[in-house]
Parts: structure tokens; sequence; C-alpha cells
């Protein structure tokens, strides 16, 4: 046992890692985001960013899981096989050529907000930006499924991309059930906000699972097969899994306790004004964000600038629809002096409602407690 | 006695922190962490103790090579610990044309 001297404490603070810096990493074809990682890049949006119904493809958030293939979109083919009567090989222009959706969807990390969570959850350690909302157009996976003869027997659809695991790490493969396989609304996306998917987001090719966790939305996919049952790998078996009865906060959760995660919680958020704004007494602060309900519509959102004593609804946004979030906004007069907590609280069509705090989980999704932001009235 | 608690538990915290054993976990995490990620993700977590076990061991199951675990973990523990901080976001540089 013993203590430090003075200059050895000092020694050990300068081995720390070195504050982080603004501007040392530059990513072509992104605006200013929150780097989580640089190898491959995991980047958050600004909470500005997120205050328009569209996310620009610029300031979209991106997720990661392994080092990001090269594609040659002339060479590239996505393989249908598993139970299916013809496997095929399509190529980009096989897929231009099937009946084209274009399709609002809000895409967001299901581990979006657990840098939020306490005691603390290894992982991304995301705020709130790792969502956003884009029009995705592509073919329809059912159309793709009816050209290889999916069998009627078959009850899930794996897919896989074409990044490459390193070392003993598992393939990224996830798999859907035939029922959200075969709706409308599940597409295999070509373009994101009327251009052909840029790399980081899955070019050529990505899984559009509407309502779904990000995890779901399988990038550069290169293989789909259909299967009698979920795929036994780690990112279906271990990964994404969510508890079936709440464990107390940092308590553990046997495998065989837990769900695959499928449909998104609803939840909302302030895109502006920042938290800890200044504002004059006597002034009008108008507050915007969104609110979103995985596979259903928004109903309504509220707002209370008491802290959450009392709530008032706030005025929505005219695109009203399921898998696309809902913009809000809500105009205050700050009529007294002092720190104020200001929250928003949405509700959808199915009638679910955030939460003040969600519950923890071991692995820190769905984090969907209510945004408390502190705006202080200067007098 | 409550006092010698905390005596301990300070005394426990400062041998973890011993300046040495932080440098060679540093090279360690240099060596052994950066072929499959960069290490800002490590860098952005803030894990008890027991965690960063778990995060050393689920590494080594996927292909990490550690020689100098003691060292590398009491780095984590000491600069990526659940006490520490929360570090300040890092933006990126604009890349958008
Ligand atoms: C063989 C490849 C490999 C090596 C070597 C490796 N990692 Fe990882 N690590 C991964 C992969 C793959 C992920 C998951 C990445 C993702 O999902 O974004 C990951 C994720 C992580 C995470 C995020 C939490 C999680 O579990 O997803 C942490 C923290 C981490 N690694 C720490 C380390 C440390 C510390 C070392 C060095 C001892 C290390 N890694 C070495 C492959 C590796």
């Amino acid at each position: 046992m013993r203590y430090l001297s003075r200059r050895q404490l000092l020694a050990a603070a300068a081995a720390m890692p070195a504050a982080a810096q603004s501007g040392s990493l530059t990513v072509p074809g992104k605006a200013p985001l929150i780097v989580h990682n640089d190898f491959p890049e995991d980047l958050e949006s600004l909470p500005e960013y997120l205050a328009s119904w569209i996310t620009p493809t610029d300031k979209f958030f991106v997720r990661q899981h392994l080092p990001r293939p090269k594609i040659d979109a002339g060479a590239f083919r996505v393989n249908v096989g598993g139970m299916v009567s013809t496997p095929a090989s399509l190529s980009v222009d096989d897929l231009r050529k099937l009946p084209q959706l274009t399709l609002a969807a809000t895409l967001e990390c299901a581990g979006n907000g657990r840098g939020n969570f306490q005691p603390r959850i290894p992982g991304l350690q995301w705020n709130k930006g790792a969502i956003g909302n884009a029009q995705w157009r592509g073919p329809k996976l059912k159309d793709v499924l009816a050209r290889a003869g999916a069998s009627a027997q078959a009850k899930y659809v794996d897919f896989d991309g074409a990044d490459v695991p390193v070392g003993k790490v598992p393939e990224f493969i996830r798999s859907i059930p035939m029922r959200k396989a075969m709706l409308e609304t599940t597409i295999l996306a070509l373009e994101m906000n009327g251009q052909p998917l840029p790399d980081l987001h899955g070019f050529p090719l990505r899984l559009i699972v509407p309502g779904w966790d990000g995890a779901s939305w399988v990038k550069w996919v290169n293989s789909i097969q259909v299967q009698a049952q979920s795929n036994p790998g780690f990112y279906m078996a271990t990964a994404y899994k969510y508890p079936k009865v709440a464990p107390a906060p940092g308590g553990a959760v046997k495998p065989e306790d837990m769900d695959v995660l499928e449909g998104m919680a609803v939840k909302s958020f302030f895109a502006t004004p920042s938290p800890e704004t200044k504002v004059k007494m006597g002034s009008t602060v108008r507050f915007a964000g969104i609110g979103w309900g995985g596979e259903n519509r928004i109903a309504r959102v509220d707002v209370s600038t008491d802290g959450g004593a009392t709530w008032r609804p706030a005025a929505l946004g005219k695109e009203d629809m399921a898998f696309a979030w809902r913009t809000f906004s809500f105009e205050w007069k700050a009529a007294r002096p002092g720190y104020t907590v200001v929250c928003c609280r949405a509700s959808d069509a199915a009638g679910r409602t955030q939460p003040i705090d969600a519950a923890w989980n071991p692995s820190g999704y769905l984090n969907n407690s209510v945004e408390r932001l502190g705006i202080v009235v200067e007098g | 006695m409550k006092r010698a608690l905390v005596l301990l538990g300070f005394a426990a915290a400062a041998a973890a922190a011993d300046p040495a054993m932080i440098e060679r976990g540093k090279a360690e995490e240099t060596r052994s962490c950066g072929g499959c990620h960069g290490v800002r993700i490590t860098r952005t977590q803030r894990l008890s103790r027991g965690n960063w076990e778990k995060e050393l061991d689920k590494m080594v199951r996927w292909g990490a090579t550690i020689k100098d675990r003691e060292a590398i973990l009491e780095y984590l523990v000491a600069t990526q610990g659940d006490d520490r901080p929360r570090p300040t976001p890092e933006i990126s540089a604009n890349g958008a044309r």
C-alpha cells in the first residue's frame, strides 16, 4: 500500500487520453458529426440537425460493426437462396427493373441514448443523435423473394452484407420473420434521399425494416437466405436482445430470459434550443423536436415547462404517418426568471407513452426516457 | 471504522493508479486493440472494473492477443473507469461538399 506523490499523480494524469479535439477527423461527404469511432466510422448527428422532417444525408448518423467493404457496382450481385425453388443472383440493374417504392422511414440505432443509462453499459456511448429520417427507394423485398420462389413453409429471412469480420469476430447476419419480410413496406433500398446510397449507408443495397431497430437494416446486402429458423449466429442469438422482465439497474439477465428486439419504442426529444441556453425574461422561446413511435404514427407530443408538473400539447408537423417521425414545435413565453426544466413526451397511435425513466437493460437499448432540457431565464 | 474504510479505499485506488503500470497498459492498448477498430471506441467508454474485465474477455474470444492483461486493465480502469468524467465529445471537421 502506498500513496502517490504529487509528481506521480501528474505523471498519471499525463498518461490519460488526450482531451477530445475538434476537427481532427474529416469524413468525406459528411458534415461535422460527433465521432464515437473513426475505424470503422460511428458518427452521431448533432441535435440541431434533427429539427427538419427529412435528415439530409450528409448530416445522417453512421453506425458500422465491421470495416466497410469496397464494392464494384458492375460486378455486384445479391444471391437469394435457402428455402427457394429457383436460387437467384440479381444485379443492380435487375433490382432496378422491379417495381420501385419510395418510403419515408426513421432509422434509429437500438442503442441510441445508451450513454445516458446509469450504471454505464459497454457499447457506443450515444447521446440522442443515433437517429434520422430519410426517403428510401427500391424494390419490395417480397418481389425479390417471389423471383426466387421462396417457400411458403419458411419462417425467417437472413441477410448478410459484403462486410467481412476480422479475426474470430462473428459475421454480421440478421434475420427478420416472414410476417415482416412480406409487408409491402419492407424494401431493399438502392437510394437514400433521391441519390444512390452512399458507401457509408450501404451502397449499393440496404434492407429497410420500417419501425424496427437499425441493426435489422443490413447494409451492403449481398446474401438473402430463406430459412425455417432465425439465424443461430452471435448477432441474432446473443446481441440485440431485450429482457422479458426488467432487472434492477446493473443486474444480469440470463440469455433465455431475453427476447429479440423488434419494433422501436415511442420517444421524443428537442432538436433546438440546446441545453442550458440563456434567454431573456419576457422573450418567446421556440422549441422544436421530433416524436416517433416505431411502427406506429405519433398521436401527440406534450411539453412541460415546469419540470413535468403540468403539460400542454405541442403543435405537430403536417407529415403524419407510420414509420416516419413527426416534427413538433412549442412556443413559450419565459415569464419567470431562473433555471427552468422543459420536458417533452410523445404518445403514439397505439396508446404507448414515454416513461419518465426507461428501463435499464444490460445492452442499453430503447432509451426513451422523457428528455429534460435546462433553460436559463435571465431576469 | 468508516474513516478506516475510506482510507483503505483511497489506498486501493492510489495503488491501482501506479503510473508505470498505466504507461505499460497504454502501450498494451496501442499494441493489442487497434487492429480491428480504432481506439476511440475504447476511449469513449466509462466502465466499471467488472465491465472492463468482461470486455477484455470478449475481445480475446474475438481474436485479440493481450500480453500484459494486468497493465491494460489497470490503465482502462484508471483512465476510462465509470468514475471518470465523460469525455468531451469530439466533432469531425466538415467533409461535405
Ligand atoms: C479481433 C478483432 C478485435 C480486436 C483485436 C479488439 N477488438 Fe474490440 N471490438 C471488435 C469488434 C468486432 C467490436 C464490435 C464493433 C461494433 O459492433 O461496432 C469491438 C468492440 C469493442 C468495444 C465496444 C463495446 C462492444 O463490446 O461492442 C470496446 C470497448 C472494445 N472493442 C475494446 C477493445 C479493447 C480494449 C481491445 C484490446 C484489448 C480490443 N477491443 C481489441 C473487435 C476487436
